[in-house]
């Protein structure tokens, strides 16, 4: 799933200079990161940095399948249940189930799609 | 910085593992409650990634004719969060086990490979060399020494300038002296004298022979 745009925020200056600009703000990053368990008392300066990028891919994954379920229900907006779908489809994501099967979904959550082949190039 | 307030109306939520509380969907939440809540709203605040940041990285992988709802959006920003503490509890066990205090890179990445994402690891591992690659340049080229070398060329051009006038000055002297007076003689300088080289360095070698 290695696509350009995957290495152009190094490629094309997004580590410059600096360490930044990342996409997403690091000082937030660390502060969910304590927020994960007592245990959790020193993080390297360097794991906000992994993060950023591990979450903007997480993001993109996430939304690629997601999306997936909006063009099968030839829809062009992407709303909350075609992202619970893509979670039910995807074993990668079962940390999220009960997190998107309480998001308002009242009952039963949709019946899982077969997204496992999904590929993207 | 509506969806973030709209985002703060959730109660909160255990750390560990997925929320247990009913979440409150604010599809539906009016504008009214916003002004009640936002003075509450900080720290929950906190628990997400700011929603427009999530928002531009999504936009990347739709079309640009497709549109995401808002509701949908709040989803995958909380699902990112949880992705963090998943991946960190993960790693956080890793350090305890080793006996280690400080969570790093590489426990990220060997704790994102651990629940499944390896796919990400390439990538990530290149991220995180380029970063110390940059980290490293930092402390061997300081800002402060190159700002210095330009200081000093600078003033070398100035007294070149200043013996070209003096032409007297330099036939007369030997090569020693030559060197020598290349700093002194400041009264002969006209004071409209441009600092910019009129010649050639290699002119002036000339005319010391």
């Amino acid at each position: 799933m290695r696509q350009a745009g995957t290495y152009s925020g190094i490629l094309s200056g997004g580590i410059s200079g600096k360490t930044g600009p990342h996409l997403l703000p690091l000082a937030r990053i660390k502060k969910i990161m304590k927020r994960s368990g007592e245990d959790v008392k020193m993080i390297s300066g360097e794991s906000p940095i992994v993060f950023s990028k591990a979450c903007e891919l997480f993001i993109k994954e996430l939304t690629q399948r997601s999306w997936m379920v909006t063009m099968q229900g030839k829809r062009r907006t992407l709303n909350k249940e075609d992202v619970a779908s893509a979670v039910m489809a995807t074993d990668l994501f079962d940390f999220l189930v009960n997190l998107v099967s309480e998001s308002g979904n009242s009952g039963e959550a949709p019946p899982p799609l077969e997204l496992d082949t999904f590929t993207s190039s | 910085m509506e969806d973030e307030i709209k985002h703060g109306n959730v109660t909160h939520v255990p750390n560990k593992g997925s929320p247990e509380s009913p979440h409150v969907t604010c599809c539906d939440s009016n504008n009214s409650n916003n002004n009640n809540n936002q003075n509450n709203n900080n720290k929950e605040q906190d628990r997400f990634l700011p929603i427009a940041n999530v928002s531009r990285i999504l936009k990347k992988v739709i079309p640009s004719n497709g549109k995401i709802s808002k509701d949908a959006k709040e989803t995958i920003q909380e699902c990112v969060s949880e992705f963090i503490s998943f991946v960190t509890g993960e790693a956080s066990d890793k350090c305890q086990r080793e006996k280690r205090k400080t969570i790093n890179g590489d426990d990220i990445i060997w704790a994102i490979t651990t629940l499944g994402f390896e796919e990400y690891v390439g990538p990530l591992k290149l991220y995180l060399s380029k970063y110390r690659e940059m980290e490293g340049e930092k402390l061997i080229f300081p800002k402060q020494q190159r700002s210095d070398q330009r200081r000093q060329h600078s003033e070398y051009e100035q007294n070149i300038v200043f013996n070209n006038n003096n032409n007297i000055n330099i036939n007369t002297n030997s090569n020693n002296n030559v060197n020598s007076s290349i700093n002194v003689y400041p009264s002969f300088v006209p004071s409209d004298q441009p600092f910019s080289l009129p010649f050639s360095s290699n002119s002036f070698q000339k005319q010391l022979q």
